[in-house]
């Protein structure tokens, strides 16, 4: 360890491949497992409530807390429901409001960071002072908040993780920009004539894009965890619509008896979020090579 | 130095001002809430009468809320009569505190020395294996760590206890649980600044000057490389704060957190605002005085007032 | 005894992309109090070299010497083993060499800025090099030992500057501050890795000065590293020649100056002295650009408080004709870049007016164009040439693709760019081609005048000389006018016909570029003159030098008075109190009390003037 605090990392860079848009395109192993990840389980997602012969809701009381079987691959819960299908529904619904924070928080915070960057000064400082008073307030009591005033669904959870969401990238975006928009190749491309538009289309925001694409992806996960943690503790989507938090929160009281039911969702959420995780970290890592060479 | 606090003072009241007045509207909206139907009985609702004067205009509703405020006083809880909020905060605070306090101990040492440990190995394993850990740790819900715990140490293995906070014992499963997340970012964010750190030139120099690696970490390195951790511990109190909620559930801790779910869970709508406010307080402090104590260790804004 | 004695000195680097040595075969011997110069341009292996002897290359690096002694003991480092580092070797030979390093063996880096902690206080970062060596030294005994060698560094307030932070000092106490480091423990032998390129040119001459005192008076043995011949020739007995990473030739000063007997070594004292070729005169007509008056002020502090008024640039004044160069210079800080952004439009003028054509400029103009100084920041990283290339018609012509493209190629060969090389990015590209494309960018408009500022400082003397030898042909082919910034004596000289001065904001003197040279009449112009360190080592030794001590401070603003004459060897009262007008005699302009009537006296009207110092 004490000689490695010497051994300053090769600044060198892995071989580019320059015809391909000037980005690496080396295999990148976290990004590939994340992605396959990801994809089995969307896939699984889509599928097996479409395929399964039972429904989310129906109850069977003759089947209650049965084990794994190939009819039931994950059992059954305490009112005779397939948790096999109840997982997959659960991930429909966090994969939907993981990717519609991801796309709301990402639009909006490009664009207020784009516009509180290139404009600067004045506007700069109140744009961003305003993100500042909003984002002192931790994102999860405007969750709770707006839960209880519009109801637990789906689009109160996104409008409530959407409210400060996007405040982080805006404030990325806005320190790229103010970063680049000095350099001098934005000055020679005003000189050429460029207006504000496409200053930032062409030049400012590609040049921001690592930063910018990493920290979307990990906005998934965030608000994935956001709905299953509000969902287990009893404020998210209600019964009898399965989210993986409350499936876990269902099976919880029977922990001891039947542990396997607490399972099978946990891991499943889990996997979900690491699968993504995954992918950030990929990313993260293909971003940080690239600035350095 | 000054006018830098005076501004993120003004900041952090600005937000807490919108804080307590979202909370005070949110409430008046929520379907249910004894600030709509009146369906409570006649001793809650004088009580709510005189605290809240729900017979006179909005406005002065407003004005009357804001000035209990800055009495400190935070309302009543309606589902529990004659408990004030500022009571339920006095009982449950302290546990809450504790919890949080040792986690982000535990995260800010450990994810220190983790993350200092993956920047510098010379091991391809131990690099990897650290890695690999900080995205488990930034990837596995606290609540869901909590449950494994619970499942493996108290139900399967009984090594510990599982409910309350008797003894030193009990604290150990919900501070772990807390700290987990908060720790591998540390260590992710300390492992990203070390490395960057270490490839700087002055550190050339430290070395050419003799100074011995163990030395040059400590005093140069970790002194830059320690500051965006810093930052990060008001996130983190955020983070602490709303991870009490499941943790205290879990573990049956009567902490703030729980008091706050159960609040929920009962529409006890006084109870939630009053909570709420609180903990808002107590985030915007707590990113307060990280954000100076940054501002403060930073020689170039130190001294940008000469 | 030889303080340093080195044999075939060979570094491999062992990585996918620096296959082969860069260096090899490398000997050298340095005796106590000897200066002796390494010399080649950059990636010749000199700085490799040096930190190879202290041990600061990576593992990826290996390291072999023959022989390497320091004062009779062996520091080689153990040689790999199949391409690896051996580990008890390694461990054994790094406890070695912390011992050895900063107590026998001392290093400047070039650019202080990045090698001192910018979080440290100076006096620690030298207390904590006192310390290390000397176990027992109290806390109280380092600070009265750094205190101790600051002075002797030069710094002018020692003990206050103990607790100043690196970013609070300027580039030359910073310097100053690395080498009162580097002497902490008495060193046999201090190696300076290019100790002045970060610097100013007055402030470099100062540098040197004080490091030939310390190998006089303390018997330290200096290695000088650097690819400024003239830096090498004011200061160095001995001289090493390297290229590619082997040394081409050795010898004393003289030997190599005045009689190299490699080739290479002749290019190289050919190219840095012959910088001097002066182009001919070609004025014609009316002013194509004209400053009058331009003043450019910013405000810091809140408004009607504490508001204080910094003018980067103040009354200037000045007039470029149509194809010729006119060149402004100056050091770091005198306002040349913001003079630079008012003309192209990217700032507007707080006072005066900027005329183009006679007409008052506004916003930005086609028919001005720049090209800007760092080869790497001015391209667009995630744009192909061609498309860089392409925007500015895109944006101001309605011509169809093919006619784009044309124009494209036609700009490229004319700036010396293989045409089919459009489709690559700018990484593909070196610092000298990716210049090209900044200039081929510029015309791409065929602008009328061209501002260029700084365009060749970042790159190494043999392109310096490609780069303006093409801005001389296109000025040849398209009769394109030029602003050429630089600090840079020498490349000013060679390309301009008119020049002007700048310090602190204003313009000192103007006048033929010529006549300036030979002949200056303005104390700073003479000051940055024999500041230039020229490649001839007994003209350096004899040279008078000017007392122009101390530094161009940004942040100071000398209301009253001019503002040189803090520094001014000729400074009388009256140039305390007022700010001098500028005196106009012919083409010369000089803005001195020097050769103010009240001073000079009234002289007749065809009166020739000449220098007054």
């Amino acid at each position: 360890m004490k000689k490695a605090i010497y051994q300053r990392r090769s600044r060198g860079v892995c071989p580019t491949d320059v015809s391909a848009g000037g980005y690496q395109r080396k295999r990148n192993p976290y990004v590939l497992t994340g992605g396959i990840l990801l994809a089995v389980l969307i896939l699984l997602a889509i599928l097996v409530p479409v395929l399964s012969p039972y429904s989310y809701e129906t109850q069977n009381v003759e089947i209650q807390n049965a084990g794994s079987s190939l009819q039931h691959l994950f059992g059954t819960d305490k009112f005779g429901r397939d948790i096999f299908v109840r997982v997959w529904y659960g991930t429909r619904i966090s994969l939907l409001v993981g990717a519609g924070s991801a796309l709301f928080c990402g639009v909006i915070g490009i664009l207020y960071g784009s516009i509180a960057g290139y404009a600067g000064q004045k506007t700069d400082m109140l744009m961003m002072r305003l993100a500042d008073v909003i984002d002192a307030i931790p994102s999860l009591l405007y969750v709770i908040l707006i839960m209880l005033v519009l109801g637990a669904n789906v689009g109160s959870i996104l409008l409530g993780i959407c409210i400060s969401g996007w405040i982080d990238l805006a404030r990325i975006v806005r320190g790229e920009i103010m970063r680049l928009k000095e350099r001098e190749f934005c000055v020679a491309a005003r000189m050429a004539g460029a207006g504000t538009v496409r200053i930032l289309r062409k030049h400012l925001l590609p040049n921001a894009a690592g930063p910018v694409i990493v920290n979307i992806t990990f906005q998934i996960p965030k608000a994935i965890f956001t709905e299953a943690f509000l969902s287990f503790v009893g404020v998210g989507i209600a019964a009898p619509v399965a989210s993986l938090g409350t499936l876990i929160q269902d099976a919880r009281s029977q922990m001891q008896v039947y542990p396997s039911q607490m399972f099978y969702p946990i891991v499943v959420l889990c996997i979900l979020i690491l699968s993504v995780n995954l992918i950030g970290a990929g990313l993260e890592r293909a971003s940080r090579l690239e600035e350095e060479g | 130095m000054l006018k830098y606090t005076g501004k993120r003072i003004l900041i952090g009241i600005l937000s807490l001002f919108v804080l307590v007045t979202a909370a005070f509207f949110l409430t008046r909206l929520m379907p249910g809430s004894p600030f709509q139907s009146g369906n409570v009985s006649e001793d809650v609702l004088k009580s709510m009468e005189e605290e809240y004067g729900l017979d006179r205009p909005m406005t002065e509703q407003y004005r009357l809320y804001l000035g209990n405020l800055l009495k400190g006083d935070l309302g009543v809880s309606f589902k529990k009569p004659g408990v004030t909020v500022v009571e339920v905060i006095r009982r449950a605070w302290p546990m809450t505190a504790a919890l949080g306090g040792l986690a982000i101990l535990t995260a800010a040492v450990f994810g220190t020395l983790l993350g200092i440990w993956q920047a510098s190995s010379g091991k391809k394993a131990v690099r990897g294996g650290i890695f690999l850990g900080t995205i488990l740790g930034t990837g596995i819900p606290n609540f869901v760590i909590a449950l494994l715990l619970m499942f493996f140490f108290g139900v399967k293995l009984k090594l510990l206890p599982i409910a309350g906070l008797a003894g030193p014992q009990n604290y150990i499963l919900p501070v772990i649980s807390l700290a987990v997340y908060p720790t591998a970012v540390i260590a992710r964010l300390m492992q990203n600044t070390f490395r960057e750190e270490m490839q700087k030139d002055y550190v050339v120099l430290a070395k050419a000057k003799g100074l011995k690696p163990g030395r040059t970490a400590l005093t140069h390195i970790l002194k830059n490389a320690w500051i965006p951790v810093l930052n990060y511990i008001g996130p983190a109190a955020a983070f602490l704060l709303t991870g009490s909620f499941v943790v205290e559930s879990i573990f049956t801790i009567p902490g703030l957190g729980r008091e706050f779910v159960n609040s929920i869970g009962n529409r006890d709508y006084t109870l939630i605002m009053g909570l709420t406010v609180f903990m808002g307080i107590v985030v915007i402090g707590i990113n307060l005085l990280t954000d100076l104590m940054c501002a403060w260790l930073d020689p170039r804004v130190r001294r940008a007032c000469r | 005894m030889n303080v340093l004695s080195v044999q075939d000195l060979s570094v491999q680097f062992h990585d996918r992309h620096a296959k082969g040595e860069t260096v090899s075969g490398l000997s050298l011997e340095i005796a106590p109090g000897e200066i002796v110069g390494i010399v080649g341009e950059s990636g010749s292996g000199k700085s490799t070299a040096m930190q190879a002897v202290l041990g600061l290359l990576p593992e990826r690096a290996e390291v072999m010497s023959g022989k390497m002694l320091l004062n009779g003991d062996s520091i080689a480092p153990p040689p790999y083993r199949d391409g690896r580092p051996q580990k008890q070797e390694q461990k054994a030979y790094e406890k070695k060499m912390q011992q050895i390093r900063g107590s026998q063996i001392a290093m400047v880096f070039q650019d202080p800025l990045s090698y001192l902690n910018p979080t440290v206080k100076i006096g620690r970062q030298i207390t904590e090099a006192v310390r290390v060596h000397n176990k027992n030294c109290s806390r109280a005994q380092a600070k009265v030992r750094a205190a101790e060698l600051l002075d002797m560094a030069g710094l002018r307030r020692p003990k206050e500057s103990l607790d100043k932070y690196p970013f609070e000092m300027s580039g030359g106490m910073r310097q100053r501050a690395a080498i009162a480091i580097a002497l902490a423990c008495e060193p046999k032998l201090l190696i300076a890795d290019e100790p002045t390129t970060a610097l100013d040119v007055t402030v470099q001459g100062q540098i040197l000065k004080l490091l030939a005192r310390i190998a006089e008076e303390t018997a330290t043995a200096i290695l000088l590293v650097s690819h400024d011949l003239g830096v090498i020739a004011s200061v160095c007995q001995r001289v090493l020649v390297m290229q590619n990473g082997k040394m081409v030739e050795e010898g004393t000063v003289e030997e190599i100056f005045y009689d190299p007997r490699q080739e290479y070594t002749r290019l190289l004292i050919e190219r840095a002295s012959g910088l001097c070729a002066l182009t001919e005169k070609k004025i014609s007509g009316e002013a194509l650009l004209t400053l009058k008056n331009v003043t450019k002020s910013y405000h810091s502090g809140r408004r009607n408080l504490d508001q204080k008024k910094f003018e980067a640039v103040r009354d200037v004044s000045f007039e470029l004709y149509k194809g010729e160069t006119y060149g402004l210079v100056g050091e770091s800080g005198c306002g040349k870049t913001t003079v630079a952004k008012m003309i192209t439009g990217v700032h507007a003028p707080s006072g005066g007016a900027v005329l183009y054509h006679g007409e008052e400029l506004v916003g930005m103009q086609r028919q001005i164009q720049m090209v800007f100084q760092d080869p790497y920041a001015s391209l667009n990283p995630r744009m192909t040439i061609r498309e860089t290339l392409e925007e500015p018609l895109l944006l101001n012509t309605s011509d169809s693709p093919e006619i784009r493209k044309e124009k494209v190629t036609e700009i490229m060969k004319m700036a010396g760019l293989p045409p089919e090389d459009a489709g690559k990015y700018p990484r593909a590209f070196s610092g000298g081609q990716r210049q090209r494309i900044g200039i081929a960018r510029a015309l791409m408009l065929r602008p009328e005048l061209i501002v260029c500022d700084e365009p060749v400082s970042a790159l190494d003397v043999s392109i310096q000389e490609q780069i303006l030898e093409l801005l001389e042909q296109i000025q040849r082919e398209t009769k394109v006018s030029y602003l050429f910034i630089s600090h840079d004596l020498n490349v000013v000289k060679r390309i301009s016909q008119r020049l002007g001065v700048m310090y602190a904001g204003s313009i000192v003197e103007s006048g033929a570029t010529e006549s300036v040279y030979e002949d200056p009449w303005h104390p700073y112009t003479k000051a940055l003159l024999s500041a230039i360190l020229t490649p001839d080592p007994r003209t350096a030794r004899r040279r008078r030098k000017m007392a122009a001590g101390g530094e161009q401070e940004k942040e100071v603003q000398y209301d009253t008075g001019c503002p040189f004459a803090s520094r001014c060897g000729y400074a009388m009262e009256c140039c305390h109190a007022d700010r001098p007008k500028t005196y106009c005699f012919g083409d010369r302009k000089v803005a001195c009390f020097l050769y103010s009537e009240e001073y000079t006296g009234r002289r007749s009207n065809d009166y020739k003037m000449t220098s007054q110092i």
